[in-house]
């Protein structure tokens, strides 16, 4: 088996397919790339057994073969090497010998066969979307995602598919981010979980990107097929909590506010809160909203006022700061609406610009209930 | 009487017939007429009867109708509480010549500690005569005691005499005292209690005694032990001179009864408006909303929830009432309904050493 190959394309497919990889594998053949050569189509897979990634490389061979090369070695050498063509060539004495224009190198492979194979789905609906969209849903999603084993389902973004549009939501109870696309819908309905990983890896890739991504699911995977390159992975297991029976439906107290100034007046107040709740304090009257926080154990105490437009009942609210940070950090509008119904109820946090076409936002955060 | 707890001397103090007595007193016309305080509406309830009513068979929270009925010539006077509180703190004030350490039950009944007392006075006796005549001297009204060791049993013996007389009862006579009361007779022992005390053939204090604990714990369960103990003598309950309320509440009789909970809720709204104001002003918050809900009929409903959280504020209190509201039908139409809030915020910091601003990161409900 032999092949030859630009060192810089190769590290670059070799990059993106090392994300899959985790630094600990309790099956040591985990710790490999997989080779798979056809002629001149080379396809390299990175595994973790929950999430398979693979992408098809254009080399220069006339060989079939497959091996599994250690993953993080040859990643480092490939890093020292400026554009070149490499010979990879596979030795008798199981090691595949690696010819630079700087000299040789010898990695031990095991075989290939002992890598795990990716799952193959069977009877899949498909959906396609265009990368950067799907990328641009996952960042909106996941950053909301919880982390709580006890409740796996809440660890992975909900994928909502309807002939009326796309939906995608992560929670971990405090907080809820719904994101949906009317401009992009699937032939039927379809619901999965998808764990954090892989749409951390799929958001990498493909933003910006233009290319269409096809997906395909069942009840236990998921393909996403795009470019060159393939990602199968498992989905989480499980009933997605009722996410829309914890929306609020009336919320007679409607606060607009400028996005950044909002955003710098939390993070500047949150400072001076307390550094286990993190709790700031709404208090809204009239055209005049008012945060506040105080950390008692140590005496810091900050307020500010900012102007807002206000439709409601004068309300004092209480939201853990961090939450809201990462809320407002996360969209892109110049202004933003909060609306609430009581203090014990979730806010809720909608761009009032900046959307595309067929593109809704909404945001909850459950508030701290302030013992005064 | 065997007894490990050091003998303390307790004065139960009870103004006889008070709301009565002072309006008898203000109004000079009204003195030896049967006479009652509360509305005399159809819907009115008896607060409070003078003696001269009471022979009649006119019993407080009687309602009105029936109170006329029993006695024809009966007076309704309204009641004047801001009158009653005033006179309430000159008969304190009278206390507070005695010992500091005093705990008012109400506006007319307070328990004295006198164990060690200002006037170095050793017999208790003595002081609660002195007490009742001061009463009397000052402020023209008269007041029953009962004087022992503990709260229960001085309670209990300030009944004995009344009015306007006084009962000691002595370390050595507890306990043929006890088992001679009437099991009705007991502080804590209301008209369901007794009826079910009859059924276990516990009819007076002996019969009690014969009980074992585990006996009266399992069929009164946490207050098994509360009889139990008490009927032995014992209860070391101590007079607290900042009595912490246990809940805050207020509530609203209607004067057509309700049958839509659509009207309710507009009473509910005024219900809790009045209990935020009176939470501002102790400046407490609590857990444990309850509901109540009084029958045409005068069967009683309460149904509550405990929050993760303090609350005071009234839209809080009228969501979750609103809740407790619709959470099972009514069962007829409602002649009361009132709101209480109690696991207050005030007990937490006397149990706990936690500190007392917790707040609470809320969850969605899934």
């Amino acid at each position: 088996m032999k092949f030859i190959v630009s060192s810089t394309y190769l590290l670059k497919q070799l990059q993106v397919l090392g994300g899959v990889i985790n630094n600990s594998n309790t099956l040591p053949i985990l710790d490999n790339f997989l080779f798979d050569l056809d002629n001149n189509k080379l396809t390299v897979s990175a595994s973790d057994l929950e999430t398979t990634m693979s992408s098809v490389l254009d080399v220069d061979s006339d060989n079939q073969g497959t091996i599994a090369v250690p993953a993080r070695l040859l990643l480092e050498t490939l890093k020292t090497f400026p554009e070149q063509p490499l010979t990879f060539v596979v030795e008798d004495n199981n090691t595949v010998e690696i010819s630079s224009n700087h000299g040789k190198y010898a990695l031990a492979y095991a075989d290939g066969a002992e890598f795990p194979k990716a799952v193959e789905l069977a009877n899949p609906s498909s959906t396609t979307l265009v990368g950067d969209i799907l990328a641009t849903a996952i960042d909106k999603t996941i950053f909301a995602a919880g982390n709580d084993d006890l409740r796996p389902v809440m660890s992975g973004v909900f994928f909502q598919f309807s002939p009326e549009n796309l939906t995608f939501v992560a929670t971990d109870a405090h907080k809820l981010v719904k994101y949906q696309r009317t401009d992009v819908t699937a032939s039927q309905v379809a619901e999965f979980i998808m764990p954090k990983k892989p749409l951390t890896l799929l958001k990498g890739i493909l933003a910006g990107s233009e290319s269409d991504v096809i997906i395909e699911y069942n009840d236990s995977n998921a393909k996403f097929s795009f470019e060159n390159t393939e990602l199968i992975c498992r989905l989480i297991d499980g009933k997605y909590p009722n996410y829309e029976a914890v929306i609020p439906k009336e919320n007679p107290n409607v606060l607009s506010i400028a996005r950044n100034q909002f955003l710098s007046s939390v993070k500047r107040v949150a400072i001076f809160s307390n550094k286990t709740t993190h709790q700031i304090r709404l208090k809204i009257a009239g055209a005049e909203l008012n945060i506040s926080a105080e950390d008692i154990d140590y005496s810091n105490k900050a307020e500010e006022r900012l102007t807002c437009s206000y439709q409601g009942d004068d309300m004092q609210i209480g939201f853990n700061s961090r939450f809201l940070t990462e809320m407002l950090n996360n969209l892109n509008s110049d202004d933003v609406s909060l609306e609430m119904s009581l203090p014990n109820r979730a806010g809720i946090l909608t761009p009032i610009d900046g959307l595309d076409e067929g593109e809704n936002v909404t945001m909850l955060v459950m508030p701290v209930m302030l013992n005064s | 009487m065997p007894n490990d707890f050091p003998l303390r001397k307790i004065i139960h103090v009870d103004m006889d017939a008070f709301y009565a007595s002072v309006e008898q007193l203000d109004n000079p016309d009204l003195r030896g007429k049967p006479i009652a305080v509360g509305g005399s509406s159809k819907r009115g309830v008896v607060a409070a009867a003078s003696y001269e009513a009471r022979k009649y068979g006119v019993r407080s929270a009687m309602s009105s109708v029936l109170a006329q009925r029993n006695c024809p010539e009966l007076i309704f006077v309204k009641p004047r509480f801001e009158r009653y509180k005033e006179i309430s703190h000159q008969i304190r004030n009278i206390f507070y010549e005695y010992t500091d350490l005093v705990e008012p039950l109400s506006l007319d009944e307070a328990y004295l500690d006198v164990t060690v007392n200002k006037k170095g006075n050793p017999s208790a006796s003595l002081i609660a005569k002195e007490i009742r005549q001061k009463i009397y001297d000052t402020i023209g009204l008269n007041a029953s005691a009962g004087i022992s060791i503990n709260k229960f049993i001085a309670k209990v013996a300030s009944d004995v005499n009344k009015p306007n007389g006084q009962k000691t009862v002595n370390p050595e006579e507890i306990s043929q005292f006890l088992e001679e009361l009437d099991i009705r007779k007991f502080y804590g022992v209301g008209k369901v209690t007794a009826e079910k005390m009859y059924k276990l053939g516990i009819f007076t204090g002996k019969d009690l005694k014969q009980k074992t604990l585990e006996f009266l714990e399992g069929n009164f369960g946490k207050n098994g032990s509360y009889y139990y103990n008490v009927v032995r003598g014992i209860h070391t309950s101590e007079v607290k001179p900042h009595r912490i309320p246990k809940s805050v509440g207020a509530e609203r009789t209607f004067n057509e009864n309700l049958s839509s909970e659509i009207f309710m809720l507009e009473r509910l709204d005024h219900i809790a408006e009045e209990l935020e104001k009176r939470l501002k002003k102790a400046n407490i918050a609590g857990k444990t909303v309850t509901l109540k809900i009084k029958y045409s009929d005068f069967t009683l409903n309460t149904r509550s929830k405990t929050l993760a959280y303090y609350i005071s504020s009234k839209s809080l209190i009228l969501e979750t009432a609103k809740e407790l509201l619709y959470q099972e039908k009514l069962q007829n139409s409602v002649r009361l309904l009132g709101i209480s809030l109690a696991n207050l915020n005030t007990e937490k910091k006397e149990k706990t050493t936690d500190k007392e601003s917790i707040s609470v990161q809320l969850k969605f409900e899934f």
